[in-house]
């Protein structure tokens, strides 16, 4: 292999370097603001990890599984991984094969930017390399992987039903152009090597197309115009990766160190959460996980467009659709890159300010104190299950029976747990009531907090400090004392489909224990879909400004859901989701609490 | 032979319709799917504003009617139209063709406990009005206590509730309270009784001086605002929690006895029928009247008509009006054929 050109040189690879250079510095002045962004603590925390070893490989392994092999993606819709890694990972080995074969072949050029690039034009085969070597095969086997990824890809745009996907995103212009230049850079990139195939040698794609094309054209002259043409697909690519959705490709590599030194969303625009919304691709899975786009209402307010419109700075927009979520975590959890859109909008919602604001600092928590005393376990009903009586009945029936003393925290005067004020943002005035809720639990000499909201639970779990105080969900607690031989339960024959609350399973991650606990006392179906894609009841306190009307049709549309397990009961474990199911059921919904309770 | 008329309830609606049919000379047949004539009504002690006796009325249409067909525990197998002809089929094997039918299947009493906040079915001494009405009529109901000390009412229960998907006023709730305070105010003089309501709608005639009686006679307590929880204090005494709108403030009531005045839905019998010979629901949950104003007794379908509570909440004189149009409007529909 010799170097066919003395200069190194040829005009083509201008826009190429320019579009390459464009993208490189804006990245760095990004890093470099977003760096700057974060407060000392984060910064600290960041630069800490990345010099940690244990940190350095999993943020490797993740930056390989997930930008380039897209595991996730393959482990959700086989097709879509395919489609993701082909592109990805294909375009990664022929950057790293190109590197080698110029540190192979012509070593002095290692040190110009474009060379691997455009390898095959600067070069011709001599005698002493092989025709069809290892490495042209691989640089042609990789070629066709990506350009397959590149056919599916374009299939996919006219039908994105072919892969799994209901609804997917509208591109914005700047999509579209960054688009329609990736998908030229491949075909574009096989044309030119091609041309160039009896000059640098290739492999079993190149080749035959240099034959065939030399059979019909008969000359070189396409030769240089499709070097030309790869090269300006290429600038264009980069000049509009900035402004488009292809930026998440740079950004994720940020994300995930960030992620992994365990940086929080902590400002609605800054810092970690500009490289969430960075890292957003615009894939639209949101919008089919999201339960608001039920009946194709309110499509726009799902996260991929939050990220859209905070990227457009567009300010009516991001408040309608900050205030407009349920919180259910859905599209965060099944987000492929884990961009957290509750929690963007959370801190949208924290940057308001009100002009009358509670004030819950005065509250007398002496007369709550003596009430909360007496026992060693210290239950907590919460708001909602003054809508649901049964529920509290139902646990302290069971807890008597279990021969568990235990306190009703909330019988009487009773103080928020401070979620619904969370989600509003409106953090301070949470932290308030958090701070005499403390004092309640703490002076009141129980060791175990029993919590039967999972509302609750989780700003128990998230938001409160309680040393020495263990925080228990009521559904661990009854199968821990089932197995512990505490409760004897009788299997009935009435056939349950256990609905999983958004805020017990993504919120904090209980889906086993409701289901083995359930499956002692009935039988169990499940829905189609459950688990971390189980679907909001509708009735939500996480949104402020959804109507009845839009929650109605959300909540019918989640017991669609359940009623394709075909059972003869609905189970929950939440007082808000036995509520709002209830109203619409055609079949009775009951808390597990009260299942539970029936069959002890 | 006499023309077949097919009503469809034997409730006050289709009671009064048959007794109208008769007297113009047809022949009523009435499909009732309970064991007894006389629907809700028939359940009822007094009615208001006279407190006259509802077993009376009931009684007095069953004497009306007693050359009608009646078939009870029966139910529709089948409805269907040939041309002008209804053909409809029951349960009990019998095929009756007639070219007029007669919706008067009534409203069914909102399901209380779908309300679980306020303790119907949780709670021992929580009961509706129905149950109440029941208990007057000599049911034995252990959840009411021998000698109450104090009694609540939650007023527009499942009514004017759009978490609880109806937006409807149910009409006579307002009225049936307090008809039923001043009968418990008259049967345990020492007990304390509180209204709680959020408007109270009183336009019948003398409703108002029901309202006045109530307060200024009976020292019946009216409460402006809902209750928002209801709980059990530990010697099994009801506690709620609701708040005075017009003073501003929250307050607890312990009770004997809460009452939930629970409103008026469609049947649902009216919806299977709707399916069926394709009529429409209107946005209330109701049937839908060909017109709201000129033809509410008439239907988007040609031979079918409306009487009573399957249109929307009505009250006993409200319905028995309409029972005696339908069955005009049935005689003229029949002429002109």
């Amino acid at each position: 292999m010799i170097d066919r050109i003395p200069s190194g040189f040829h005009p083509f690879v201008i826009p190429f370097l320019a579009g390459m250079s464009f993208v490189f510095l804006y990245c760095i002045l990004g890093v470099v603001k977003i760096i700057y962004e974060l407060s000392w603590a984060e910064r600290r925390k960041l630069f800490l990890s990345l010099i940690n070893p244990k940190y350095i490989y999993k943020n490797l392994r993740d930056i390989f599984l997930d930008c380039l092999i897209h595991v996730k993606l393959w482990k959700r819709n086989k097709l879509l991984g395919y489609m993701h890694s082909s592109i990805a990972f294909g375009w990664f080995m022929l950057i790293v094969l190109g590197h080698l074969e110029v540190f192979l072949f012509v070593p002095g050029r290692i040190n110009l930017f474009y060379y691997p690039i455009f390898f095959n034009y600067f070069v011709a085969e001599d005698a002493v390399t092989l025709r069809g070597s290892l490495l042209f095969f691989l640089m042609d086997f990789f070629l066709v992987i990506v350009l397959s990824g590149i056919i599916l890809a374009m299939i996919k745009r006219i039908s994105s039903r072919l892969f799994g996907m209901r609804r997917t995103t509208r591109p914005s212009v700047m999509n579209n152009i960054g688009l329609y230049a990736l998908w030229a850079i491949f075909p574009l990139r096989w044309l030119a090597e091609s041309f160039t195939a009896h000059i640098s040698g290739g492999s079993f794609l190149t080749v035959p197309a240099n034959y065939l094309f030399r059979e019909f054209l008969g000359n070189d002259l396409n030769m240089l115009p499709t070097w030309w043409a790869y090269s300006i697909a290429l600038g264009v690519f980069m000049f509009v990766l900035p402004f488009s959705r292809y930026m998440h490709i740079p950004a994720e590599m940020l994300l995930i160190p960030m992620r992994n030194a365990g940086l929080k969303i902590r400002s609605a625009r800054k810092g970690f959460a500009r490289v969430q919304v960075l890292s957003c691709p615009n894939c639209g899975v949101c919008i089919d996980a999201c339960p608001m786009t039920v009946n194709r209402g309110n499509v726009k307010d799902c996260t991929v467009y939050l990220t859209r419109q905070i990227r457009r700075n567009n300010e009516r927009r991001i408040d309608e659709i900050s205030d407009k979520c349920l919180m259910c975590g859905k599209c965060e959890a099944l987000c492929q890159v884990g961009v957290e859109g509750p929690n963007l909008r959370l801190m949208q919602r924290a940057t308001r300010s009100y002009r009358i604001s509670p004030d819950f600092r005065d509250i007398d928590t002496e007369p709550m104190i003596a009430a909360a005393q007496g026992s060693k376990v210290l239950y907590f009903a919460g708001c909602m299950s003054r809508l649901t009586p049964v529920i509290p009945e139902s646990v302290l029936s069971v807890m008597k029976k279990a021969g568990v003393d235990c306190t009703w925290m909330d019988r009487d005067d009773a103080l928020c747990c401070g979620r619904p004020l969370f989600t509003a943002g409106r953090i301070e005035e949470a932290k308030q009531l958090v701070a005499k809720n403390e004092e309640i639990i703490i002076r009141s000499g129980a060791d175990t907090l029993l919590v039967s909201c999972p509302i609750c639970y989780k700003m128990f779990l998230e938001n409160y400090h309680l040393p020495g105080i263990r925080v228990v969900n009521y559904i661990p607690y009854m199968y821990d004392l089932v197995k512990q031989g505490r409760l004897t339960l009788r299997k009935s024959d009435v056939c349950y489909v256990y609905h999983d609350p958004c805020e017990l399973g993504r919120g904090c991650g209980i889906y086993d224990e409701p289901r083995k606990l359930l499956g002692r006392a009935a039988a169990i179906a499940e829905a189609d879909k459950n688990k971390v894609e189980s679907i909001c009841c509708g009735g939500s306190l996480g949104s402020l400004s959804l109507n009845f009307q839009q929650r109605e049709r959300m909540t019918k549309a989640a017991l669609d859901n359940l009623y394709t397990s075909r059972a003869d009961a609905i189970a929950t474990a939440c007082p808000l989701c036995k509520a709002t199911f209830a109203r619409y059921s055609d079949r009775p919904v009951h808390d597990m609490a009260e299942i539970i309770d029936a069959r002890t | 032979m006499k023309e077949n008329v097919v009503i469809i309830g034997g409730g006050v609606a289709g009671m009064e319709a048959a007794k109208q049919l008769l007297t113009l000379g047809y022949n009523p047949v009435i499909v009732e799917r309970s064991a007894q004539l006389g629907g809700h009504v028939a359940g009822w002690h007094k009615l208001f504003p006279d407190m006259s006796s509802a077993q009376e009325l009931v009684k007095g249409l069953r004497r009306d009617i007693a050359e009608a067909n009646v078939f009870l525990e029966t139910r529709l197998n089948s409805l269907q139209r040939t041309k002008s002809v209804y053909t409809v089929e029951l349960n009990n094997g019998v095929r009756l063709t007639s070219r007029a039918v007669l919706i008067a299947s009534g409203f069914e009493l909102f399901d209380a406990s779908k309300k679980e906040e306020y303790g119907y079915g949780v709670y021992d001494h929580v009961i509706t009005n129905a149950d109440l009405e029941a208990w007057m009529n000599g049911r034995e109901d252990n959840r009411i206590p021998a000698q109450p000390q104090s009694i609540g009412f939650v007023h527009c229960v499942g009514s004017r509730d759009l978490k609880a998907g109806n937006s409807q006023c149910s009409k006579v709730c307002c009225t049936t309270a307090i008809k039923q305070a001043i009968e418990l105010k008259e049967r345990f003089p020492e007990a304390e009784v509180y209204c709680f309501y959020m408007d109270l709608r009183l336009f019948g005639k003398k409703y108002e001086d029901f309202y006045i009686n109530a307060q200024r006679d009976f020292g019946v307590h009216f409460i402006r605002g809902r209750v928002s929880e209801v709980g059990e204090t530990i010697d099994g005494r009801l506690q709620i929690k609701a708040e005075d709108t017009l003073l501003g403030k929250p307050l607890k009531v312990q009770l004997d006895l809460l009452v939930l005045m629970s409103g008026m839905v469609c049947n649902p019998i009216a919806k299977q029928l709707a399916d069926k010979i394709r009529l429409q629901i209107d946005s209330d949950g109701f049937l839908k009247s060909r017109d709201n104003i000129a033809a509410i007794g008439e239907s988007n379908q040609p031979g079918i008509f409306y009487a009573g509570a399957c249109t929307g909440t009505k009250t006993v004189p409200e319905t028995l009006a309409e029972a005696r149009a339908a069955a005009l409007s049935i005689h003229t529909y029949l002429m002109n054929q």
